[in-house]
């Protein structure tokens, strides 16, 4: 999911500065052809959010410098290249970073360089049960003030990862199936209502490009096909709110399968088709029938998703939980 | 999708014997039964008996090292979700037409209460989506084998056994046992055992008690603990050998129960006895699943084994430990009369019988609790369940399981 800018003005010199630096190591040749974009590690390199990567990565694409692929997202160079998508950590290839640049991607609100990093780790540790934060644990392990630690955790707070418990402290889950159930009711009622208001304003070229894809056959990945439902047809309907509230209702659920995924849970084939259907029937304009499929198509995921939550039981708490998250 | 080519070629001479490897527990993974499948099938046999709990996890996690996964219905969810078998074709079942109603369409005769919860017939097929439900179809998840009907033991010197007294879940809770109680821990079995012991006592009340709610779980955790705060619980245990041991020794007057136990209570034999509680049995159902790297030769073999279970003789030891098998004519057929007359029919043993071991177990002139397998199973209170909220149930259960056994959660 994406982290909301803290203002319309930061997040365009972000996601400019962030371009301009990508722009900089394509030409140059330090990001060799074929290298596998993913926002995450670009995000974590540039001490930036998800959302002015996405961005940065976008126009690069509409400069033919990157283009899409099968996986998940972008190969450096032209499309049409036929490279072999070369995976590695981008923090080795030690990219070019001007001083300049340097310094305003630092200058941005302390909060925000570790945000995304803490969202992450709170997100995943809910399907293991409730966990304690102390504010304390928490400065120490990011190395931040407190003043910071709060206003990280007080965007955790209004995006509903934590809460408050009667004795004032921070608490954090858990995930249970009542939960999952009552996210995915409300998105049953809020996604499809959005495509059909979306109408008019969906990417529809996108789609048919995904379509056409999968309809070659290509073993797109999943988390792909999830991103263009929601950023090319859902996302763009013309209503912040909506769209505001559809994220932060996802927020959970998608942070809950990332954790699954990273558990060794195998990719589900089923659904893959599922999301053939959907695009099919986008593509067509047909969109009331979009919009319904969408609605049975998330009732299935629901049981599914109920069922992989109860495969969590037989794993112990994972030693990847942050050491700031004490189980209750 | 299934694997339903057979191997066209007969074995090639002079080749490494071949080995199936079966994932399994306690429950059906004894040694004569692994001499003997191997030299009925002409393969070598390997057993791997875990405990309940890591069996399920190497079951749903490392696929790659078993061939067939020997556990029950209600580890289904985790495993099969996993995707780590892979569907059954139940026409290359031989048996498939023999098998009893309470597997394949839910209950024991058409009127029998299905119980609540992971009823295997509600996890049996394979549908759609490669969803489990009870839909009949070719394929299926498992296939159905040992089953029983589990309740609990009680000391029949603290709840007198003299005259017609009403047996009740809710005994397995009483204080007159304070003190001297135990439970199974594993999360899926002693949870319905409590619950129902606590609903019976009037404590707690369960919209569906194979389904609870986040709130229901809450408030049996906290009765529960409340309970272990007042000294109730002497232990829990895991296994058949540590219940035995809990009553050989006298530390127990009230304690969940697997039926192998009750052949090895020593002297106490004669002071614990099987309750019949009038709210039902708490059921559970085994079975065998193909793991999804089998094919060709290998799947063969497993399909081969999974037969040769249902071909009597296997029946016919499982039911020394107390457990029905889901074919029931071979089973007969294969058993000596006496035997089948007081395992399933309910009559009083004629003669001594043994257990799997050759050990007498059931003396001359006793009778099994409970009745017959008809009466039993047509009185099924609950399924052993991987309920929807068990995630959180089992986390729950994990920590009141470890205070009682004195550690740190």
């Amino acid at each position: 999911m994406m982290n909301p800018p803290a203002s319309p003005l930061a997040i365009q010199k972000r996601y400019e500065l962030i371009t301009r630096v990508l722009r900089l190591n394509i030409l140059s040749g330090k990001l060799p052809k074929g290298f596998v974009l993913l926002e995450g590690p670009i995000a974590e390199l540039m001490q930036s959010s998800r959302a002015p990567v996405q961005t940065a990565l976008k126009i690069l694409e509409d400069e033919n410098l990157v283009h899409r692929f099968s996986g998940r997202g972008f190969l450096v160079g032209p499309a049409g290249l036929d490279a072999e998508p070369l995976r590695r950590d981008i923090r080795e290839l030690d990219l070019q970073i001007s001083v300049e640049i340097d310094e305003a991607l630092q200058s941005r609100g302390t909060w925000e360089l570790v945000y995304d990093r803490v969202e992450e780790q709170v997100a995943s540790c809910l399907i293991f049960g409730e966990f304690r934060i102390v504010e304390t644990e928490l400065g120490d392990y990011l190395g931040v003030s407190r003043t910071v630690v709060r206003d990280v955790l007080s965007r955790l707070h209004e995006r509903g990862l934590i809460r408050k418990n009667q004795s004032s402290h921070w608490i954090a889950g858990p995930l249970t199936a009542q939960s999952v159930r009552e996210k995915f009711a409300v998105r049953a009622i809020l996604e499809p209502a959005a495509l059909r208001l979306a109408f008019a304003h969906i990417d529809y070229a996108e789609v048919e490009r995904v379509r056409a894809r999968l309809a070659q056959g290509e073993d797109l990945e999943w988390e792909m096909l999830e991103d263009t439902l929601m950023e090319h047809c859902i996302a763009k309907v013309p209503n912040g709110e909506l769209v505001q509230l559809i994220r932060n209702n996802q927020l959970l659920l998608s942070a809950a399968s990332r954790a699954l995924n990273r558990l060794g849970l195998p990719r589900d084939r089923v659904a893959h088709g599922e999301y053939h259907t959907l695009f099919d029937l986008l593509a067509r304009h047909l969109v009331d029938s979009a919009a319904e499929y969408l609605e049975s198509h998330l009732r299935v995921m629901c049981d599914k998703n109920l069922a992989r939550l109860k495969i969590v039981a037989v794993i112990s708490q994972s030693s990847a939980i942050a050491t700031y998250l004490t189980p209750k | 999708m299934p694997q339903t080519v057979r191997s066209e070629l007969a074995a090639p001479p002079h080749i490494e014997r071949r080995t199936l490897r079966i994932l399994g527990t306690e429950i059906t993974l004894l040694e004569q039964v692994r001499a003997r499948a191997q030299a009925d099938l002409g393969f070598n046999i390997e057993f791997e008996v875990l405990d309940f709990l890591s069996c399920q996890r190497r079951a749903a996690l490392e696929p790659e090292t078993y061939d067939i996964y020997d556990q029950c219905f209600h580890n289904l969810d985790i495993v099969w979700f996993w995707g780590s078998l892979q569907p059954i074709d139940t026409q290359r079942i031989t048996e498939w037409d023999r098998l009893t109603g309470l597997t394949r369409e839910g209950g024991i005769n058409k009127y029998a209460w299905r119980g609540h919860g992971d009823a295997p017939v509600r996890k049996l097929y394979v549908q759609p989506g490669e969803f489990l439900g009870p839909e009949p179809s070719r394929h299926i998840s498992m296939l159905p084998t040992v089953h029983n009907l589990d309740s609990f033991a009680y000391d029949t010197r603290v709840f007198s056994k003299s005259g017609r007294r009403r047996e009740s879940w809710a005994w397995l809770l009483d204080p007159r046992a304070k003190g001297r109680i135990a439970l199974v821990d594993e999360p899926a079995i002693g949870i319905f055992d409590v619950a129902l012991a606590a609903e019976a006592a009037g404590h707690l009340q369960f919209a569906d008690i194979g389904n609870m709610t986040v709130a229901e779980v809450d408030a049996l955790m906290a009765f529960l603990n409340d309970l272990r705060q007042q000294g109730f619980f002497r232990a829990v245990w895991r296994n058949a050998e540590e219940a035995s041991r809990l009553i050989r020794d006298d530390q127990v007057s009230a304690q969940s129960m697997w039926s192998p136990v009750y052949g090895d209570l020593g002297d106490m034999a004669d002071v614990m006895a099987e309750a019949v509680p009038v709210e039902g049995y708490r059921a559970w159902h085994g079975g065998m699943s193909l793991s999804r790297h089998l094919a060709g030769p290998r799947l063969d073999m497993g399909y081969d084994y999974m037969n040769w279970w249902l071909s009597g003789w296997p029946g016919g030891v499982m039911a020394r430990q107390g457990y029905y098998m889901s074919v029931l004519e071979r089973v007969q057929e294969a058993m000596p009369p006496a035997e089948w007359a007081y395992w399933y029919e309910g009559a009083a043993a004629t003669v001594d019988l043994p257990g799997p071991g050759g050990n007498i177990v059931v003396r001359a002139g006793a009778s099994r609790a409970g009745g017959s397998y008809w009466q039993r199973a047509s009185h099924i209170a609950v399924w052993n369940t991987a309920m929807d909220e068990h995630n959180y149930a089992a986390r729950a259960w994990d920590r009141f399981a470890m205070r009682v056994r004195g550690e740190t959660p």
